[in-house]
């Protein structure tokens, strides 16, 4: 137990991540269930308006900050030093640093419950001047505050830790071009990172000031403005709906390459497409601001429209991988297909809404709830359940059931789908976001009670999967070193890895390093 | 290390795109054209409220921006997913085959990946042509409106602004009036924290920021009721920040607004108190006026006083304005609110206050003894 609390090793530290995040998932996601409880018909007083503005914004913060996110940054921990024959990351006393301060931030955020008038219930956004004056006054709006600063450090720091880690720490013969995928797409989030999350702690700073010293730097009657918390705000906002996913574009392109039995298809499209879409992530931040009437809407519609070039290209490559190859069906290969049909969905109406005239139509609608839970949900999170199940083997020793594991995606497959296609619907039929209780107009009682019934069957997916873990657990089953037939280089060390990772590295003279070992082109 | 099965190179499964792959590609079409089809011709009113028939210009030209996107966007995701789901069936590793056998190297295709970047950029060019256009007349009009008037967002209703008219409209106690066939222009701004200002049919909305103004222009073409809402979150009772919109011939229009100016021209108290009725009054007490003040004497506060002898306590012989407990002065406090050492007594929009309700709390109010 000590051990794991004073630990520096990589991959410690990233179990410790992913158990973490596992955990704020459980949270969040009771949290939604809540949520949908309280909307599963017109007129419910399940929660009063309140208690349901806390629901939402704990929510919507704990599985962007505390559960995608981190899970990325975790599961980069655990693997780019395996991926490319580093012994730990660079700078293994800050890796803990970060883990921690993640940790502690995490739980301020959650502390806030205990506040009295309760936690933050300002969105996720905490938008000026409501965090400030009326629903924003309270502690828990400040522990809000200055946790997701301890996590926005953490994450900083992470980021400089594992670009190092990157360029400096590759074993010979690992070449930048002869990274995994994966690794890959971390870099480009890491750069990301050190790009988008300054501003987020800078404006969580005038927060601060403005709450408790009378910074006015959003108020207006002093000449202040609201709309410059929503630039700094935003400018990390977007790029962070990347930071994201990058990671797990990552995890989908080893996962479809791997049960494909096939090299990844236009590798370097791959590399390419990660640092234009986190270049063009830069460029788009006001697309949230369209309705504001204060930003330069079609220069950020251009943009915004452009990041579907870079995506499309992914798609091209993961659908080019697959294309005959000898797919093998596996869990994490089911849960990778279920990432790319759900984020289509989500990147399809994410090209509607960067045209600004349907964004003044969708816009804080019920149309873009659905939209980002099926780019974060129905894509990071599918994802997220792909890697766990991919890499669970390497990390512990055993595998994970594949039978339960097939029910957990089809359950969490048909869950998702009927949860959120049906809130598309409800935009168009004019039904706002973060509203507690709706009129009943409309098909909104119906669309309503699909999508909670939806979220329940999500749940029961969910639960399986943490049975899966248990019961995995206990029969113990051991594996080979690479039950997949990998190719990358994680996979030619035991499992789990050693201390430094490798006893002994084979000559890297490729991009497969394990599939030349096995077919005796490398020693 | 040992376990790792060499891959052999072989080509196994399929030759071509895939059994099938043709047929499957045509009836991926077929469905395209139907649902282009539906979109572009079906009324799908029961989807999106008035898809075949746009209250506005500007509603229309929007519907057909979301219709094109909806095809080609139900397009590329039929193809999309449909590969996918096609070559995860079509390439799956059967039972028997040997767990070496891999799939055909093939690295990258530079002229597929050529043209799949270079006609969708095309096409996201146009459409953002076509967005930009769409927008421009949205942000800048196409003439001069006829009719500027304001909207304002408070916490947690939305005030309305005509030309000419003293006073304003308020979104609990009256619908917003626009007259069909006139250039409108609509200025937004808030008194507080940030709202926003959407009406469905209308296809628009636009934030309500406090020390920004932004406007929206159309012309209604539709007569209607409509819902009106705040779509920005704006605190606890966001979700009841609701009101409506009527569309009317301009006819109709100038009546309803010469009504209030007359209302307003009328002079302080156009509230009918003498029809109140204490029974509703009481039963609005509990509903609106209980947290702030219980029915005791006035040193009981609970945020404000207590009222119990609002018209007869000869130790506060005065309402807390200075002026003598008549009907007419209560309402005043109950129609505009009041600040005083005490606190701050709501107005009667933060209330949600109709006249018909002010008359009946000030019934209620001069019952008590
Ligand atoms: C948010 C709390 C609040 C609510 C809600 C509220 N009031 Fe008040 N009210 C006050 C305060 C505070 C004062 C005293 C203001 C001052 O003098 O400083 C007051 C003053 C008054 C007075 C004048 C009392 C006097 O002795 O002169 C009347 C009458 C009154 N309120 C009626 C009502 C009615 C009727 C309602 C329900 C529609 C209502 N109030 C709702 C806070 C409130
Ligand atoms: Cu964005
Ligand atoms: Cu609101």
């Amino acid at each position: 137990m000590i051990g794991w609390l004073t630990s520096t090793n990589h991959k410690n530290i990233g179990i410790l991540y992913i158990v973490t995040t596992m955990t704020f998932f459980v949270a969040a996601g009771a949290l939604a269930l809540l949520i949908r409880s309280q909307l599963a018909f017109p007129g419910n007083t399940f929660l009063g308006p309140h208690a349901f503005n806390q629901a939402f914004t704990l929510h919507g913060t704990a599985m962007i900050f505390l559960v995608i996110a981190p899970f990325g940054i975790g599961l980069a921990n655990y693997l780019v030093p395996l991926q490319i024959g580093a012994p730990d990351m660079a700078f293994p006393r800050l890796n803990a640093t970060s883990f921690w301060l993640f940790a502690v931030g995490g739980l301020t955020v959650f502390g806030g419950l205990l506040a009295y008038g309760g936690a933050a219930a300002t969105g996720w956004t905490a938008y000026v001047p409501l965090s400030e004056i009326a629903e924003g006054t309270g502690a828990g709006q400040d522990l809000w505050i200055v946790g997701l600063t301890l996590v926005a450090v953490s994450t900083v720091l992470t980021a400089i830790n594992l670009l190092v880690t990157a360029v400096l720490y590759r074993a010979p013969g690992m070449t930048m071009w002869r990274m995994p995928i994966f690794t890959w797409e971390v870099v480009a989030t890491a750069v990301l990172i050190l790009m988008a999350f300054p501003p987020l702690t800078a404006a969580f700073a005038m927060l601060l000031i403005d709450r408790h010293t009378g910074g006015h730097f959003f108020d207006p009657t002093y000449g202040g403005n609201p709309v410059l918390y929503q630039h700094l705000f935003w400018f990390f906002g977007h790029p962070e709906v990347y930071v994201m996913i990058l990671p797990f574009f990552g995890v989908v392109t080893e996962v479809v390459a791997t049960f494909s039995h096939k090299p990844v298809f236009g590798y370097v499209g791959m590399v390419i497409s990660a640092f234009a879409i986190a270049g063009l992530s830069i460029g788009v931040w006001a697309h949230h601001m369209f309705t504001t009437g204060a930003v330069s809407n079609p220069f950020f519609s251009a943009v915004s429209f452009l990041i579907a070039v870079p995506t499309g290209v992914k798609f091209v490559n993961w659908i080019g991988t697959m294309w005959k190859g000898a797919i093998e069906l596996s869990t994490a290969m089911l849960f990778a297909i279920g990432f790319m049909l759900n984020f289509l969905i989500g990147g399809i109406t994410g090209v509607m809404v960067a045209s600004p005239p349907l964004d003044y139509g969708a816009h804080d609608t019920y149309f873009i709830v659905q939209h980002f839970h099926y780019t974060i949900g129905g894509g990071s999170l599918f994802a997220l359940f792909a890697a766990l199940f991919f890499w669970f083997p390497k990390m512990f020793g055993i595998r994970l059931g594949e039978g339960m594991g097939k029910w957990s995606f089809a359950l969490l497959f048909v869950g998702f789908n009927a949860t959120f296609l049906p809130m598309g619907f409800m935009g168009l039929e004019g039904m706002a976001r973060r509203v507690y209780t709706y009129p009943d107009v409309g098909h909104l009682a119906l669309l309503n009670g699909i999508s909670t019934a939806g979220s329940v069957v999500m749940a029961v997916g969910v639960a399986l999967f943490f049975v899966n873990v248990l019961v995995s657990a206990l029969l113990a089953k051991p594996v080979p070193d690479n039950p997949w037939n990998g190719y990358s280089l994680e996979w030619l060390t035991s499992s789990p890895p050693p201390e430094f990772n490798f006893h002994t590295l084979p000559r890297i003279q490729g991009k497969r390093p394990a599939w030349d070992v096995a077919s005796g082109a490398a020693p | 290390m040992a376990q790792t099965t060499a891959p052999q190179p072989q080509q196994i499964g399929p030759k071509g795109m895939g059994p099938g792959f043709w047929p499957y590609t045509i009836a991926l079409t077929v469905l395209n054209v139907i649902f282009a089809l539906l979109i572009l011709f079906a009324p799908l009113d029961f989807i999106m409220p008035g898809w075949s028939h746009p209250v506005t210009d500007r509603a229309a030209d929007i519907d057909g921006l979301f219709k094109f996107m909806s095809v080609f966007g139900f397009a590329i995701f039929c193809y999309v997913a449909g590969y996918v789901a096609y070559f995860a069936i079509v390439f799956r590793r059967r039972p028997g085959e040997p767990a070496g056998t891999i799939g055909v190297v093939v690295h990258d295709a530079p002229k597929l990946e050529f043209w799949w970047t270079v006609i969708p950029s095309v096409l996201l060019v146009i459409l953002t042509g076509l967005s930009i256009v769409v927008w421009y007349k949205i942000q800048f009009g196409t003439g001069a409106p006829a009719l500027t008037m304001e909207v304002i967002g408070h916490q947690f209703y939305f005030e309305y602004r005509y030309p000419g008219l003293k006073g304003s409209v308020y979104s609990q106690t009256d619908a917003m009036h626009l007259p069909i066939g006139k250039p409108v222009r609509i200025l937004i701004t808030s008194a507080d924290v940030i709202h926003q200002f959407w009406a469905p049919e209308i296809r628009l909305k636009a934030a309500a920021v406090p020390g920004l103004v932004q406007n929206l222009n159309f012309t209604p073409t539709a007569p209607g009721t409509f819902d009106v809402a705040c779509s920005e979150y704006c605190g606890v009772d966001h979700s009841v920040m609701q009101g409506k919109l009527v569309i009317e011939s301009a006819d109709k229009f100038e009546k309803w607004l010469a009504a209030q100016k007359q209302r307003a021209a009328a002079g302080a108290h156009p509230i009918p108190l003498a029809r109140g009725n204490a029974a509703s009054g009481k039963a609005l007490f509990a509903q609106k006026c209980s947290a702030c003040h219980a029915i005791a004497p006035f040193d009981k506060k609970i945020v404000g006083p207590g009222l119990a002898k609002l018209t007869d306590d000869p130790q506060h012989p005065t309402l807390v304005t200075g002026k003598s407990p008549t009907r007419d002065h209560i309402a005043e406090i109950l129609e505009n609110g009041y600040t005083g050492p005490i606190g701050a007594m709501p107005n009667r929009q933060a209330n949600g206050l109709s006249d018909q309700n002010i008359a009946d709390l000030v019934a209620y109010l001069v019952s008590l003894k």
